[in-house]
């Protein structure tokens, strides 16, 4: 990897950008906005890296997502734990759903892991309810305690926490591991007489994708000081995966772009008032039917060959 | 001396249809032989049972004296036993050397050099050299016949496996493969088994000729006894013309000018 090349010129200038958010606009709501976003934006990298590199679509992220939020809560509002502790204990915790859902599934070929990821989040939204004596049923558990208190510093923390893991998530995907992950998606028959364990990499790759989830689930968790159902809900999955489109899957920072796009687009529209869906849904159409291949990640690969 | 590999009395049914039935033959170190047959005789299912995709239901097989019963495909693969496909099925994304380094990347050569380096090697040796940065999908049927020889020679099998090298493949493409794999026996020494329907070049090729029918062994013999061997013949549609070249013992080498 080069150090001084031009993609890093780039992300050095998008993380200079992020930095000086709190300064050009002083806010404190634009400042939440933001660090929601920066949670969706670990999501959707995390999704890329397994179901985008791989090809085994995960309809069930909000699994993790939901696993790592509700252990933050319970650990710190059942057990007044500090919620520092959230951010270890939420993607452990998200790894073992993970190994639950993948060790079965993922060894066969077939739909059989994205349905099981999909109901997998569908059964832990109603045990949600159905145990309320524990997880407070639709209200959720509530009067969780910031890791941080300032909001300026809550998103800090997020950003540096959102860099990491896409630093990690895209150097894995530039090693030789990421090579074999894009082989299992081209052929998984063939990947293995190339004496390739892929049943291995698929699973040692949900467990990856599968602890950022929980990161970033932790992280919203004590930033929203509360945790309900709806993070094990399957819109949240198809939000999740509709960001990675929009960004360019496959790509990790395309991804992190999408999902940071989306969600200021979505604050945005409040202008258009009861419209907002309206014109989000036709926006996301056109963006998908003019640039199949996603926005931000072909965009930049353009703007690159123009350059020297 | 034991075989490099030694197969016995292998079986395997598929509901009521028995595929393969007690085949048993051994394959010394060095040797290159044919595996002949009309269309559902069982050769892929018996390639697919060695290499671990399909799970035999009895019978044994051993690689170098070790057992290879029940082990997963990617395990043979890193015990030296490499294959190819019946239809080349490249990593499609990817470029050329990209699907090769794959293969290099396989435990059982991972610590051998820079994976990079050794994947352009073997496409040098296939013949793919400045075919190494186009994208897969790019590339004609042939290319990716040796691109997919290239991907198995990248583990350094003991035992190479090629199912059908030559079904797909244009007039002028079928020379030079064969000559690659008469390269790769000769030169690597290299231990071969093919399956084949081309019968002209594959009888130059191979040293000697299993022959198999309804899923059993009908003989085993040299290129030109078994075009004569009245069960293969009879296992042609007992058209003795039909598709049968006159054969020159292999002996005569590179006779195929």
């Amino acid at each position: 990897m080069r150090f001084f090349s031009v993609d890093w010129l780039a992300a050095l200038l998008v993380l200079a950008v992020l930095t000086a958010v709190p300064w050009l606009f002083g806010s404190g709501y634009i400042i939440g906005v933001m660090t929601v976003a920066l949670c969706f934006a670990m999501w959707a990298a995390s999704w890329d890296f397994m179901s985008g590199l791989t090809g085994r679509e995960n309809f069930g992220h909000s699994l993790f997502i939901g696993a790592g939020a509700y252990t933050a809560g319970f650990l710190n509002v059942n057990f007044g734990v500090n919620p520092w502790w959230s951010l270890l204990a939420a993607p452990l915790v998200a790894v073992a759903f993970s190994l639950a859902v993948g060790f079965p599934t993922l060894r066969l070929r077939g739909p059989y892991f994205a349905l099981a990821m999909l109901s997998g989040a569908a059964v832990m939204q109603n045990l949600t309810i159905i145990f309320s004596g524990y997880t407070g049923g639709q209200d959720g558990l509530n009067g969780l305690d910031p890791i941080v208190d300032s909001t300026l510093a809550y998103y800090y923390l997020t950003l540096i926490l959102l860099v990491t893991t896409t630093i990690v998530l895209k150097l894995i995907a530039g090693s030789s591991w990421g090579t074999i992950l894009r082989a299992i998606r081209g052929d998984e028959a063939s990947c293995q007489a190339a004496g390739i364990n892929v049943t291995f990499y698929k699973i040692a790759s949900l467990t990856i994708s599968a602890a950022c989830a929980g990161l970033g689930g932790a992280l919203y968790a004590h930033y929203q000081l509360q945790v309900g159902p709806d993070l094990f809900a399957v819109v949240l999955s198809i939000n999740i995966i509709i960001m990675v489109y929009v960004g360019g899957i496959g790509t990790i920072y395309g991804p992190v772009g999408g999902a940071i796009l989306l969600n200021v687009l979505t604050e945005s529209l409040r202008v258009f008032s009861e419209y907002r869906l309206w014109v989000y849904t036709l926006l996301l159409v056109f963006i998908l039917f003019f640039m199949p291949q996603g926005l931000i990640a072909p965009s930049w690969q353009r703007i690159r060959r123009m350059l020297p | 001396m034991t075989a490099l590999l030694q197969v016995e009395r292998l079986n395997k049914r598929f509901g009521g249809l028995h595929a393969v039935k007690d085949v048993s033959f051994a394959l010394e170190a060095g040797s290159i032989t044919g595996m002949l047959g009309p269309n559902g005789a069982g050769k892929t299912t018996v390639f697919n049972l060695l290499t671990g995709f399909i799970l035999f239901d009895t019978g044994s097989v051993h690689l170098d004296g070790r057992s290879l019963a029940g082990l997963s495909p990617h395990r043979i693969v890193n015990r030296g036993l490499a294959r190819t496909f019946q239809l080349a099925r490249p990593f499609l994304g990817m470029t050329a050397l990209e699907n090769v380094e794959v293969a290099c990347l396989a435990p059982r050569v991972r610590h051998a050099g820079h994976p990079r380096v050794r994947a352009q090697a073997w496409l040098d040796q296939v013949g793919l050299d400045d075919k190494a940065a186009l994208e897969v999908d790019a590339l004609p049927y042939g290319d990716l016949r040796r691109l997919e020889i290239a991907r198995a020679l990248a583990t350094r099998p003991k035992l190479l496996l090629l199912d059908e090298p030559f079904a797909g493949l244009g007039v002028g493409e079928i020379e030079p493969l064969a000559a690659l794999i008469r390269k790769l026996h000769r030169s690597e020494g290299l231990t071969i088994l093919i399956i084949e329907h081309k019968l002209r070049e594959f009888m130059q090729l191979v040293e000697s000729v299993i022959a198999m029918d309804f899923g059993e062994i009908i003989a085993v013999g040299d290129p030109s006894a078994i075009v004569r061997h009245p069960r293969v013949v009879e296992a042609y549609m007992g058209n003795a013309d039909l598709g049968l070249p006159n054969i020159e013992p292999t002996g005569a080498g590179d006779g195929a000018a």
